[in-house]
C-alpha cells in the first residue's frame, strides 16, 4: 500500500523540544535595545463624533517619545478585502465601537506610555448607537457608515436551480431558525508586535500573526512604504485561529511610532484589548426550509442568513458568501436558494475564525436534518448516508469533490461509538447525536484580485550535503505546518527528517499567503515538493553523468543513493568526499552512497543547490457572483457522534463520549491530525455550550477575559476518539488535504441532536448553557 | 497588565502588622494571598497607596486542631491547604469541598481563607461552609480583639464587618457532634475556574444513623447581597425523619429566603429554580453522610 | 522605591533590585530574562504564567517579586537538566501534547507539581491538577495521555535506579 518512509508516520514535531523547555521565542519575548513601548488610546463610546484631540499634554509628560494620531497617521483605507477598505489606522471624524483606535503613544516604558494615554484629551459628541443586528436594519436605525445606508455592509443572492418549484414538489418541507452568539478565538498568547526600522528605511516588523504576507501589504500600504522595504518577520505564535489573519492596529501603530521616533517600538494587546480588537467569529441569525422525498431524498434548500459584522468589514464579506457555499454539500440537492447580509453594529468587527462562516449554518442545517430524519422516521445515519456525496462528486454551487471519504467517515464513527446500540435506546437524560461537514482546503483565490502564486518554496542545501533547509514564507502557528513541510521534503528527497530544517514565516524567505482557510498543507506542500524535487532532480543529473547512468535509475530513500536498486560503483564520490573532510569523525560510510554525498557532488558540480516550488490553483469555480468563495483545490469532510449526559433538574450537561471521524487525504502526520481534530472538537464544545461575548447596554464587552469569557478546561473536554479517514486527494500533494477547520464543522450540531435525543428538546440558539437548557425543559413540562 | 505604584510594607510579627494597619488605616490594603487584591489593583478598582504582606507573619497560616474539640484555622491558610487537609476533610467537610471547588489548583495555591471571607462577595465559595459550621471570625487590631459568628459577618456585596484596622486572624469552628455530615454543592457553566451562579452549603446531624435530623444548617450563596442562612428551611428539618420528600419541602423554603439578581451569568429566575434543587441534594448529600459517620 | 529581594530560581541563587509593583512574571521575564514563563491574561485566569513556588503551582501573574523573597521558584527553563528533556517535557514532545505551545510551560509545570506529590495519577487527578491552565489547541487529551506517559517513565526510572 503506501511505502512511506517519513510521511504518514507520527514523527514528533520538529518545534516540539524547544517549546517544552520555554526557549521558542514568541513576540512578547522579542527585546531590542533602546526599543519605546506603546500604548493605544482607545474609544470608551460606542458612537460617537471626534470634535477635537488634544494631545499636548500627552506629549509633555516627560518620557513620552511620540504621539501619533490620524494627523499623523494619514487616513489611507485599509481592510481585508480590497472591495471593502473601510478603516483607517485612527479615527477621525468619528469613532463606531468601544475599543476604537484614536492614538497611540510610545514611550521609555510601557507605563509612561499608557499614563500619556490617559492624558489625551478627546472630546466627543455621542451618536445614538446600534447593537443588534435586526434594529441596525431598520428604517431609521443609527448609521454608521455613510457609504452604507441601512447598515448594510454585504449582501449576497445566490440560486441554483428553481427552489420555490422544487420546495413545492417535496413530500415534506421542514423550517428551522437558529442563532449563534458572537465568539472570542481565546488564543492564549495576546497579539504581540516588535518594529523595527533599519538606516535604510527598510521596517522589519516581528509580530504574532497568521499571515505574514498580507501584513507586509497592508503595513506599506498604510504607511506608504514600498513592499519590497517590508520585511514581516513571525515568531512562534501562540494560537490564531483565524482573528491574527489581518494586519491589525497594534502593527501599524508600532511601525509607524518607529518610524516617527527611529526607535523600535513594542506593543502588545491586553487580553482586555484582544476582546476588543475581536475579528473573531460573527453572531449569525440562520433561517432554513429543507424539502425532501418520504424516502428520505433530499431535494431543495432555502437558506437566509443575517451576520451581525460589528463595525468595520474585516473579512466579512467571504464569511457572509461562505454561509450559503458550505452548504452546497456534502450531500446532493437539486435546488439551493441562499440570501444572505451582513450588517454594521456599534461592536467590535467580526471577522474569520476556524471554519469560516460555515460552523453556525452547519449547526443550523445539520440540526435540521434531524428534525427532517426525526418526521420522517428514518434513523440520522441512514438519512445522511442516502444522500451524500462521494469523490468526483460536483455540489449544486459547482464546488468539485476531487475527493470525498465523506460516507467512509459516517460509517467508521456510526461503527466506532456503536450507534446501533444506543439511537433510540439510551435512558432518559442520555443522548446521542450525529452530524457531518466539509470545508475547504485553502481558498481558491487570494484575498486581493492577483495571479501571485499562493505559495513559493526554497529548499536549499549545506554545502556538505547534510542538511536540507526549507525556506518559506508561510505560517507556523502551532497546527504543525513546519512539520509538515519538513516532511514533505525529508520523504522527497530521501533523506530523514532529522536532516531538514525549516526556516518560515518571513516574508523575505517567499511568497506564501499563510495560515487561513486551511491551505498550507495542500498549497504550501505542493510548492515544498515541487522545491525538493527540482534538488533531487539536479542531484540525480549530475550523478547520472558522474556515474554515466540514467538519471531516472537513480532513486532516494533513508539518506541513501541507489542505482537501479544496487549501490553502483561510487568508491570515487566517497574517496573525495572523506578527503575533502579530513579531520571529520563522521565520514560517510555504509554499502551505499549517501545522500550527503550525492548532495556534495551536485555542490561541487553545479555550486549551492537550491530548489523552487511555487503553487497557485488551477481557475476554480462557476461563473455566477460570488463564485469564488468556497473554491479550493480539495475538500476535507468529517463526521462526528457525540453523547451526552443532561442533568434534568439543572439544565447542566456532560459531553461524555466523542467519536470522529476526519477524511484529510493522506494524513501527513498522524499525531498532528488526531491533534487538530482534537483541538477542534474542544473548540466547537466551548461554542456549543458555554462562549459568548456579551456586552451591556453602551456596547461595552461585559466579559473581556478569559475567567468569564468561557473556554473549556480539561475537566470540560472528554477524550475523544479519533479516527483518520485517508481518502487520495489527486490535487494534493502526496494525496493531502485540509484537517484544521473541516474539523470543527459537525461539533456543535452533534452535541445539539445529542441534548435533543436526551431531552426530546431543540434548542436553536447558542450556548445551550444550563439556564437555557433548564428553561427549555421547564416550558415544556408546562405547554 | 501593570500595577499601579503602592508603597509595600512586610511585618515580620502579628503587633507590626498591626500596628501599620492602625497607622495607615484605609489607605492601605491587606495582601495575603493576592489573587483578589492585585486583580483589582491590575483593573484599577482598588487604588491602595499601601500594601501590607501579612505572608511572614508566623502562625496565619497554620491549621491548629483544638484537644479534638474543634479546630482555628489561620487567615492566611490557603484554600489548596483546607481542600487537602485531612481532618478539616474529615469533620469540616463543607469547607474543605468549597476550599476545593474555589478557582483552579494554581489560585487554590494562593488564595487564602481570610482573603475569601472579608472580601464578602455574594458568590463566594468559603462563607456558607463557615455559616453552616457556626465558625466564629477572630479579628485583631493594635487596640484589641474581638470575635463575630460567621452568620453576623457579611453585611452587604464587598462589605464584612470588619474595620480598616483590623485583620482577620482566625478562624475557630467547634466539631460538630457525633452523626453529622456535610456538604457543598456548587453551580456554574464549567466544571472548575468558576464562579457560582448559586452555591449551597448544609451540615445535618442526626440523632442516629436511622433517627431524626437533631440539627440542620442550610446556607446559600449568589442567591442574595450576602450568603444567607436558610433558617426557614431549618427549622422544618429539625426533628423530622430524613426523606426525599422533607428535602424537597426544605428546598422549596429555601427559595423564599433568597433574593437573588440577574445579571450576565444568570437570571433570577433560574438561581430561585437552582435553589431549590441544590438545597435538595445536598441535604441528601449530608444525610447520607452523616448516616455513615465515623467516631 | 527598590527593595532588594533574593530568591532561589531554577536552583540559582538571583539577587536584584524590584520595585514593589513589579510581579513576579515580570521579574522573570523582564529582569531575568526566563521568557519561558509566559503572560497570557495577567489576572490568573489562563495559567500561562505559571511557575512552581516553594513546591507548588502558581499563576506568577498575581505574585509580586518582593513575595518571593527568600522563596524557591522553579520555571520552565529549570526542568532541562544537561540538555536532557524532563521525562514530562519528552513526554509532551512525543504524544503530540504540544501545538501552539503557549501553555505548554505553564502545562508541564503543573504536572510537575503533581508529580512531584502523586506519582500515579488518576486521569481525573491528571485533570484537575492542569484544570487552571487552558489550553485552545490541543482539547487537552494528548496532553492527559503525555501525563500518564510521563508517569510511567518516571516511575520506572526510579525504581531501576
Amino acid at each position: 500500500m503506501k511505502d512511506f518512509k517519513v510521511l504518514n508516520t507520527r514523527a514528533p514535531r520538529i518545534d516540539g523540544p524547544a517549546k517544552a523547555v520555554g526557549k521558542a521565542k514568541y513576540a512578547d519575548d522579542l527585546t531590542m535595545p533602546g526599543a519605546l513601548y506603546a500604548a493605544i488610546l482607545q474609544s470608551p463610546l460606542a458612537h460617537a463624533k471626534i470634535l477635537n484631540i488634544d494631545t499636548s499634554k500627552a506629549r509633555k509628560l516627560p518620557g513620552v517619545k511620540a504621539v501619533v494620531t490620524s494627523k499623523e497617521a494619514g487616513l489611507v483605507r485599509y481592510g481585508v478585502s480590497p472591495a471593502r477598505y473601510d478603516e483607517t489606522l485612527f479615527a477621525h471624524e468619528k469613532v463606531r465601537y468601544v475599543g476604537d483606535e484614536i492614538a497611540a503613544v510610545a514611550a521609555v516604558d510601557l507605563a509612561t506610555a499608557q499614563e500619556a494615554v490617559e492624558l489625551i484629551k478627546v472630546d466627543y459628541e455621542e451618536l445614538p448607537a446600534v447593537f443588534d443586528m435586526f434594529e441596525a436594519m431598520k428604517e431609521g436605525a443609527p448609521q454608521i457608515h455613510d457609504e452604507f445606508p441601512g447598515n448594510m455592509n454585504a449582501e449576497v443572492h445566490q440560486e441554483f436551480g428553481d427552489t420555490d418549484a422544487a420546495l413545492a414538489q417535496c413530500d415534506l418541507v421542514v423550517d428551522h431558525t437558529f442563532l449563534n452568539k458572537r465568539q472570542d478565538a481565546a488564543f492564549i498568547e495576546p497579539h504581540s508586535c516588535l518594529a523595527v526600522f533599519d538606516l535604510d528605511g527598510r521596517l522589519t516588523l516581528h509580530t504574532s500573526t497568521q499571515v505574514p504576507h498580507y501584513v507586509m501589504r497592508t503595513v506599506a500600504m498604510v504607511l506608504g512604504i514600498p513592499v519590497g522595504n517590508v520585511r514581516v518577520v513571525k515568531p512562534y505564535v501562540g494560537g490564531g485561529f483565524g482573528p491574527k489573519c489581518e494586519a491589525t492596529p497594534l502593527e501599524m501603530s508600532a511601525a509607524l511610532l518607529a518610524r516617527t521616533t527611529g526607535k523600535p517600538v513594542k506593543m502588545n494587546y491586553t487580553r482586555e484589548q484582544v476582546f476588543l480588537h475581536s475579528r473573531a467569529r460573527h453572531q449569525f441569525y440562520a433561517e432554513m426550509s429543507l424539502g425532501v422525498m418520504k424516502d428520505g431524498t433530499m431535494v431543495a434548500l432555502r437558506n437566509k442568513a443575517v451576520l451581525d459584522g460589528g463595525a468595520y468589514t474585516s473579512f466579512g464579506i467571504a464569511t457572509v458568501y461562505y454561509s450559503g457555499s458550505l452548504l452546497g454539500g456534502p450531500y446532493k440537492l437539486k435546488a439551493m436558494k441562499y440570501d444572505g447580509y451582513r450588517v454594521y453594529t456599534n461592536k467590535p468587527t467580526c471577522g474569520a475564525q476556524r471554519g469560516h462562516g460555515g460552523v453556525a449554518h452547519r449547526a443550523a442545517f445539520e440540526q435540521l436534518l434531524d428534525m427532517t430524519a426525526e418526521k420522517l422516521g428514518i434513523d440520522p445515519v441512514e438519512m445522511r448516508l442516502k444522500n451524500i456525496m462521494a469523490t468526483g462528486d460536483v455540489t449544486i454551487n459547482e464546488l468539485d469533490m476531487s475527493s470525498l471519504g465523506m460516507k467512509e467517515c459516517v460509517e467508521a464513527v456510526r461503527d466506532g461509538s456503536d450507534w446501533k446500540n444506543k439511537k433510540g435506546k439510551l435512558p432518559k437524560g442520555k443522548g446521542i447525536g450525529m452530524a457531518c461537514g466539509f470545508f475547504v482546503s485553502g481558498a481558491g483565490y487570494p484575498i486581493y484580485r492577483s495571479d501571485t502564486y499562493h505559495s513559493t518554496v526554497v529548499i536549499k542545501v549545506s554545502e556538505d550535503g547534510g542538511v536540507a533547509t526549507v525556506l518559506t514564507g508561510s505560517a507556523e502557528i502551532g497546527q504543525g505546518s513546519d512539520t509538515t513541510m519538513a516532511m514533505i521534503a525529508a520523504e522527497t528527497l530521501g533523506i530523514p527528517l532529522s536532516h531538514v530544517r525549516v526556516v518560515s514565516g518571513d516574508t523575505d524567505l517567499s511568497v506564501d499567503l499563510g495560515a487561513y482557510s486551511s491551505r498550507q498543507t495542500l498549497m504550501t506542500g505542493h510548492a515544498t515538493k515541487e522545491a525538493a524535487e527540482q534538488i533531487r532532480n539536479a542531484i540525480a543529473s549530475y550523478l547520472a553523468e558522474e556515474m554515466d547512468c540514467s538519471p531516472e535509475s537513480i532513486s532516494f530513500s533513508d539518506g541513501i543513493v541507489k542505482f537501479d536498486g544496487q549501490p553502483g560503483n561510487f568508491q570515487h564520490i566517497r574517496v573525495q568526499y572523506i578527503k575533502e573532510h579530513r579531520g571529520w569523525t563522521d565520514p560517510p560510510s555504509g554499502e551505499y552512497l549517501t545522500f550527503r554525498e550525492a548532495a556534495r557532488l551536485a555542490y561541487l558540480k553545479g555550486g549551492t543547490l537550491v530548489g523552487t516550488g511555487k503553487y497557485k490553483p488551477p481557475r476554480l469555480g462557476g461563473s455566477y457572483k460570488g463564485a469564488a468563495v468556497g473554491t479550493s483545490p480539495a475538500y476535507g469532510c468529517s463526521a462526528q457522534v457525540v453523547e451526552v449526559s443532561v442533568d434534568m433538574e439543572t439544565g447542566e450537561i456532560t459531553v461524555d463520549n466523542m467519536t470522529d471521524a476526519h477524511d484529510c487525504g493522506l494524513a501527513i502526520n498522524r499525531t498532528l491530525v488526531e491533534g487538530q481534530m482534537q483541538g477542534s472538537l474542544s473548540m466547537g464544545l466551548g461554542e456549543c455550550l458555554f462562549e459568548e461575548v456579551k456586552f451591556d447596554s453602551r456596547g461595552r464587552v461585559l466579559n473581556p477575559s478569559l475567567g468569564e469569557y468561557r473556554i473549556p478546561t480539561a475537566l470540560d473536554m472528554p477524550n475523544v476518539k479519533s479516527i483518520i479517514v485517508e481518502s487520495s486527494e489527486p490535487h494534493g500533494p502526496y494525496g493531502a488535504k485540509e484537517v484544521g477547520e473541516g474539523a470543527i464543522m459537525p461539533t456543535i450540531p452533534a452535541i445539539l441532536n445529542a441534548i435533543s435525543d436526551a431531552t426530546g428538546i431543540r434548542i436553536n440558539e447558542l450556548p445551550v448553557t444550563s439556564e437555557r437548557l433548564f428553561m427549555a425543559l421547564k416550558n415544556k413540562e408546562n405547554a | 497588565m501593570l500595577l499601579p505604584k503602592f508603597e509595600y510594607h512586610e511585618p515580620s510579627t502579628l503587633q507590626d502588622a498591626l500596628n501599620l494597619l492602625s497607622e495607615l488605616g484605609g489607605n492601605a490594603k491587606v495582601l495575603a494571598g493576592g489573587t483578589d487584591l492585585l486583580v483589582r489593583m491590575k483593573q484599577k478598582i482598588d487604588r491602595p497607596s499601601h500594601v501590607i504582606s501579612i505572608a511572614r507573619v508566623p502562625g496565619l497560616d497554620a491549621i491548629i486542631p483544638r484537644n479534638g474539640h474543634g479546630v482555628t484555622i489561620g487567615g492566611a491558610v490557603s484554600a489548596g491547604a483546607i481542600s487537602r487537609h485531612e481532618l478539616l476533610n474529615d469533620r469540616f467537610l463543607p469547607l474543605a469541598l468549597a476550599a476545593g471547588r474555589l478557582g483552579a489548583p494554581m489560585i487554590r495555591n494562593r488564595a487564602t481563607i481570610g482573603g475569601n471571607l472579608v472580601n464578602a462577595r455574594p458568590a463566594a465559595d468559603l462563607p456558607p461552609p463557615c455559616m453552616v459550621l457556626n465558625a466564629e471570625f477572630k479579628l485583631k487590631s493594635a487596640s484589641g480583639e474581638r470575635e463575630v459568628a460567621a452568620v453576623e459577618f457579611f453585611r452587604g456585596p464587598g462589605e464584612a464587618d470588619i474595620e480598616p484596622n483590623e485583620l482577620l486572624v482566625s478562624i475557630n469552628v467547634e466539631t460538630p457532634m457525633p452523626w453529622t455530615g456535610g456538604s457543598y454543592i456548587k453551580l456554574g457553566a464549567r466544571k472548575t475556574l468558576e464562579i457560582s451562579m448559586v452555591n449551597v452549603a448544609a451540615l445535618i446531624t442526626l440523632q442516629s444513623p436511622d433517627g431524626v435530623i437533631t440539627d440542620a444548617r442550610i446556607a446559600l450563596g449568589a442567591v442574595a447581597p450576602t450568603p444567607v442562612r436558610a433558617y426557614a428551611a431549618e427549622e422544618l428539618l429539625i426533628g423530622e425523619k430524613p426523606t426525599d420528600e422533607l428535602f424537597e419541602r426544605a428546598g422549596m423554603t429555601g427559595v423564599g429566603l433568597c433574593s437573588p439578581i440577574t445579571d450576565h451569568r444568570g437570571t433570577m429566575e433560574y438561581r430561585c429554580m437552582m435553589i431549590e434543587v441544590l438545597v435538595k441534594r445536598s441535604l441528601k448529600q449530608a444525610v447520607e453522610r452523616a448516616k455513615s459517620w465515623k467516631p | 522605591m527598590k527593595t532588594i529581594i533574593q530568591m532561589t530560581v531554577n536552583g540559582e541563587l538571583v539577587e536584584s533590585a524590584v520595585e514593589p509593583n513589579r510581579t513576579l512574571l515580570q521579574f522573570l521575564r523582564e529582569d531575568l530574562d526566563l521568557t519561558g514563563t509566559k503572560h497570557g491574561c495577567g489576572l490568573g485566569d489562563c495559567g500561562a504564567c505559571t511557575v512552581i513556588l516553594d513546591g507548588k503551582p502558581v499563576n506568577s501573574c498575581l505574585v509580586l517579586a518582593v513575595q518571593a523573597h527568600g522563596r524557591e521558584v522553579l520555571t520552565i527553563e529549570g526542568l532541562a537538566e544537561n540538555g536532557n528533556l524532563h521525562p514530562i517535557q519528552q513526554a509532551f514532545v512525543d504524544k503530540g501534547a504540544i501545538q501552539c505551545g503557549f501553555c505548554t510551560p505553564g502545562m508541564i509545570l503543573s504536572a510537575k507539581a503533581l508529580l512531584d506529590e502523586n506519582p500515579k495519577p488518576s486521569e481525573l487527578e491528571i485533570r484537575t491538577a492542569i484544570s487552571g491552565n487552558l489550553c485552545r489547541c490541543t482539547g487537552y487529551q494528548k496532553i492527559v495521555e503525555a501525563v500518564q506517559e510521563a508517569a510511567t517513565v518516571i516511575d520506572g526510572t526510579e525504581v531501576s535506579s
